[in-house]
């Protein structure tokens, strides 16, 4: 009550204090994404695309994939965010918590997508995925596979990860010899986190860790570390810029699906699901492919030989190479193996 | 002075520069970093420019947090010093037990570790919905200030003479003139040393930031922090730059302020320790 | 006795800044600690089963009942997604609930009476008392585990308190750390603070403002505007690694950020100004004569500095180092911006939980121990430095 109170005469303070502009009632649609490279391109082929063909405004903005400031949105009921990229693992807890909307299949045609592109809350936009990389102009005969990553001796400098358990100890286990088909029954086991972890503590001291998307690329351009396993759009992107200096090595490659959800709550959940739907469309997808090598999780662009030529880099390609990603496992013991891990880089 | 106590007195003098210059260089060596032409935060700078600044003025982003923080500064600033001027004259005026008291309750938020403030707002926010809105951002802000504008208008009062007020109702003054024409004269510059601690407070505040605000709100500090994550240009050194402008600005303000308040009534000052 | 008009004005004037504070300071810090000891998803999610598990004695299985409450509940919550927090609470429990309670929602349909042989016949761990202890253990209104998981130790099934497992004890270290580099930051500090406060005030007033201008611009600069200067100071090829290598001090860049040094070199920036400027006026305040009576007794400068002037100052040295261990106790933005992950403190792993994990009772409890463990800090200081008030130094 008190703050009800004071929250009515505050926001008058604020209001005399610099005439503010009360809260955009009828706002745009407001679409969020992980940003880079993909979200410049999503910008122009995706979202303004769909502004223009149906005269919606449409607003894009970046976040880091943490899910506290949508919890929090979610539960003042002050939802901002409309359209919002996530993934897998938090795509479901979130849909579980009931963070997101259920998908409204009814706009949004579930036939369209790849095998695993749809859940109960989202939709499938592309897939992403890891591998390791380095510049072979300056290493000539690098390590090909993780268990070589982990040969300090042979190969020195430093390492980056991704400061997440998610891929990193995936990573471990197969370093450490454990065949692909059996990482996650092993991971599930205290035995095999324990394996993954002291794995981990054998290059500990080599590893700087990464955050943000777009530091592997700069790590290992500016030298800071030899080998990196980053996001493989960037490194394509990073490619294509100049030098061909990162070869992708796709036999390391990690990979999940990203999706599109709605927000709880939020005002425009209606015109979500159509832009969603407008936006998995093979259509504006394939225009996204002729600048930016994504691999859409909408079958028929997915498909595409003409795309799939044209994009080398691009991920259905290599599927078959790397390992999926399981999301069931990492809603069961992500929250769990964070923790573990976060404990673990704080020893 | 013998030839060892020089000594010691040359030592104790290079190493008070050394220890100067360590604390000043961060903050002046972010000037030429910002002028910068060039794409990276390295020493010597390829040439000078404005793009960095140019990035800063025309980005949205940075222009939405700069409107966010002059809007809270300036509300949590109105708001702390009210606040905190009226309890001071209460604690003042009243005559009780346990002032003591309220003082230490009413300054508590400076004690508690910023982050336990920041996730206990977030928190009890989160049941009113006060996350995610400037609203919110101004409540904490208050809170967080308002022990400064307390401290420093109760000393700024502790060197009031109570007769003055006496000596204004015998002449005939309603207690509302006396107030008015003798009191808040006097008080002022602690008053406005006061709502500059507040609005500095609230300008430079980030950790709350980090919790209560929402993309929407977010401040310049909080901006900054967002780009020192994701990708470092050297449109945070400009940022960084203008926030150094902006301390400056309000420390030559308190030392204004400070003087005046010296010479009026010798008060107190919370800047250096009693 | 009638309350006097001066102190009813009084109670006026102080009412909004109580009110204030108390609402959205106080209230706050008991949602907290609330939310470090509430347990409400048991209740909340399953209160049928709460309900049919009140009478249940603990031993062998529970009645029929609950275990057509807990399907029923499970497959409602889970369809006006609900599920979430009740699953993330017991999965905290015990690692592996998420999916026994996941998978029992989705099978509603197949299941019928008697429930519980087909709940069994579904997954064997619902024929486990153990579980069903941890569930009625869990229906009640407050847990002792979040606090209990910040002090390492946990609890069995059967409800007594032990040791937690070696991979989950992080939390004592982490404590024992956040106090280690508070300890060296707090010395640094003052080792290096008081020569600086003493030659300031021996110096002309002249030269002494200039000196304490460029203590106090710095103390007016934002702490996170002087952490992104050493952020951008320290990078590998930053301008420090830059200058050393042009004195040809090294060859190689060194690598400063994300490490130990950084975040000592950083917090000891941001925390110098605290002990100098009370330091400062205690020294600037002290009656010389003390100093000369000594000289004049023929007492040699250490003996001087040790017996006489050391004594006088230490209350500026107690305030300051007080100060400065106070704030580093609960620093986040620098070490979290300069240091790597093992550099990090208490207030880190808050952060953590609420905003990664959103496991919002381990942030509160380790919140709670933060503001118990500078309860007592406070305790200390106004035990050693008479009048102690963090209003002593403000920004």
């Amino acid at each position: 009550m008190q703050s009800k109170l004071a929250s009515t005469v505050l926001a008058l303070a604020a209001a005399a204090a610099l005439a503010a502009p009360g809260a955009a009632s009828a706002r745009d649609l407001m679409i969020v994404g992980f940003g880079g490279g993909f979200q410049d391109n999503a910008r122009k082929h995706l979202f303004q695309a769909y502004e223009k063909a149906t005269g919606v405004k449409v607003k894009d903005d970046v976040y880091n994939g943490e899910m506290a400031k949508v919890y929090s949105m979610v539960k003042a009921g002050d939802v901002t965010y409309d359209v919002i990229m996530v993934e897998a693992p938090e795509l479901v807890r979130g849909c579980e918590d009931g963070i997101f909307e259920k998908m409204d299949f009814s706009v949004v045609k579930k036939e369209k997508f790849i095998n695993g592109g749809t859940s109960l809350c989202g939709a499938g936009s592309v897939l992403w995925g890891v591998s390791l990389f380095y510049d072979q102009t300056k290493i000539k005969d690098g390590p090909t596979t993780y268990a070589q990553l982990w040969d300090v001796n042979r190969f020195p400098g430093k390492r980056s990860f991704r400061f997440t358990p998610k891929t990193t100890l995936e990573i471990a286990l197969l370093a450490d010899g454990v065949p692909a088909a059996d990482v996650y029954k092993v991971l599930a086991t205290p035995a095999g986190q324990q394996r993954a972890f002291a794995k981990l503590d054998k290059i500990k001291p080599h590893i700087v860790w990464w955050k943000s998307g777009a530091q592997p690329v700069q790590l290992v351009g500016s030298g800071e570390v030899a080998y990196a396993v980053g996001f493989t759009g960037r490194v394509v992107r990073a490619n294509a810029e100049g030098g061909n200096k990162y070869p992708l090595l796709w036999k390391t490659l990690l990979y999940s699906v990203d999706y599109w959800a709605v927000v709880k709550g939020s005002p425009n959940a209606k015109e979500g699901f159509k832009m969603i739907d407008w936006i998995t469309d093979s259509k504006p997808l394939l225009a996204l492919a002729e600048d930016w090598a994504v691999s859409p999780a909408n079958k028929e662009a997915a498909a595409n030989p003409k795309i799939r030529e044209k994009n080398p880099g691009m991920l259905s390609s290599h599927v078959d190479e790397g390992l999926f990603i399981n999301t069931e496992f990492w809603v069961q013991h992500g929250e769990d193996l964070e923790a573990k891990f976060n404990a673990w880089a704080a020893k | 002075m013998n030839p060892q106590g020089r000594g010691l007195a040359l030592f104790l003098r290079t190493f008070t520069a050394i220890v100067l210059v360590f604390l000043m260089a961060p903050i002046v060596v972010v000037f030429p970093l910002s002028f910068s032409s060039g794409e990276l935060l390295t020493l010597p700078t390829p040439g000078y420019s404005l793009r960095w600044y140019d990035d800063f003025f025309s980005s949205s982003k940075w222009l939405l947090a700069t409107r966010n923080s002059f809007v809270v500064g300036i509300a949590t600033a109105i708001l702390a010093t009210t606040l905190g001027t009226l309890a001071a004259l209460g604690i003042f005026l009243g005559r009780f037990r346990g002032k003591a008291f309220i003082v230490a309750l009413m300054s508590t938020p400076m004690v508690v570790p910023v982050v336990v403030t920041a996730i206990a707002m977030y928190f009890a926010f989160s049941f009113v919905g006060l996350n995610n809105t400037l609203t919110g951002l101004v409540v904490a802000h208050t809170v967080l200030s308002v022990p400064y504008v307390l401290i420093t208008v109760l000393a700024t009062l502790q060197t009031f003479d109570r007769n003055l007020l006496k000596a204004a109702a015998t002449l005939g003054a309603p207690p509302h003139v006396a107030f008015r024409r003798v009191l808040l004269p006097l008080i002022a510059p602690g008053v406005a040393t006061g709502a500059l601690f507040a609005f500095a407070t609230s300008f430079d505040e980030l950790v709350v930031a980090i919790f209560v605000a929402g993309p929407q709100q977010f401040t310049l500090p909080r901006q900054m922090y967002a780009g020192l994550r994701e990708f470092l240009s050297p449109t945070i050194a400009s940022a960084a730059v203008l926030l150094i402008v902006c301390s400056l600005a309000l420390l030559a303000a308190n030392e204004y302020f400070r003087a005046r308040g010296k010479a009026r009534t010798a008060a107190a000052d919370p800047a250096e320790p009693n | 006795m009638a309350i006097s008009r001066n102190n009813l004005l009084a109670a006026g004037l102080i009412a909004p800044l109580f009110v204030v504070v108390v609402a959205s300071f106080i209230v706050p810090l008991l949602v907290t600690l609330y939310t470090a000891i509430g347990n409400p998803e048991v209740r909340q999610t399953l209160p049928l089963t709460t309900g049919a598990l009140r009478d249940w004695n603990g031993e062998g299985l529970p009645p029929e009942a609950a275990f057509a409450a807990v399907i029923a509940e499970l497959a409602q919550a889970q369809e006006g997604q609900a599920i979430g927090q009740l699953s993330r609470r017991l999965n905290f429990e015990q690692t592996g609930l998420r999916t026994l309670l996941l998978k029992t929602a989705r099978a509603k349909e197949t299941l019928a009476a008697p429930y519980r042989e087909s709940l069994v016949a579904l997954d064997t761990r619902w024929g486990d008392t153990e579980l069903w202890q941890l569930l009625k253990r869990n229906t009640g209104t407050l847990t002792p585990l979040f606090l209990l998981r910040s002090l390492d130790l946990t609890l069995t099934p059967a409800g007594s308190v032990a040791q937690a497992p070696k991979e989950d004890a992080v939390f004592l270290p982490l404590f024992a750390r956040t106090f280690v580099i508070s300890f060296w930051v707090t010395v640094l500090c003052v080792v290096i603070g008081y020569p600086v406060a003493y030659t300031l005030s021996t110096l002309s007033q002249r030269a002494a403002n200039i000196g304490m201008a460029l203590v106090l611009v710095p103390f007016w600069t934002s702490i996170l505007v002087r952490t992104t200067a050493w952020f951008i100071l320290l990078q590998r090829e930053g301008p420090v690694n830059a200058l050393l290598r042009g004195l040809s001090i090294v060859d190689e860049p060194v690598t400063m950020i994300f490490t130990r040094f950084a975040v000592y070199v950083a917090m000891v920036h941001v925390l110098l100004p605290f002990v100098v400027l009370p330091l400062y006026s205690v020294m600037k305040g002290l009656d010389p004569v003390y100093l000369r009576a000594a000289a004049s007794l023929g007492a040699p400068p250490w003996q001087r500095f040790l017996r006489v002037y050391l004594p006088m100052t230490m209350p500026g040295v107690a305030a300051g180092g007080l100060m400065v261990f106070m704030l580093s106790v609960g620093f986040y933005i620098t070490p979290a911006l300069v240091g790597g992950p093992n550099d990090q403190m208490v207030s880190y792993f808050i952060a953590f939980f609420t905003n990664q994990t959103i496991n919002w009772g381990m942030a509160a409890a380790l919140a709670c121990l933060l503001l118990l463990m500078t309860g007592i800090l406070v305790g200390v200081a106004r035990l050693v430095v008479p009048g102690f008030r963090l209003g002593s130094v403000s920004p």
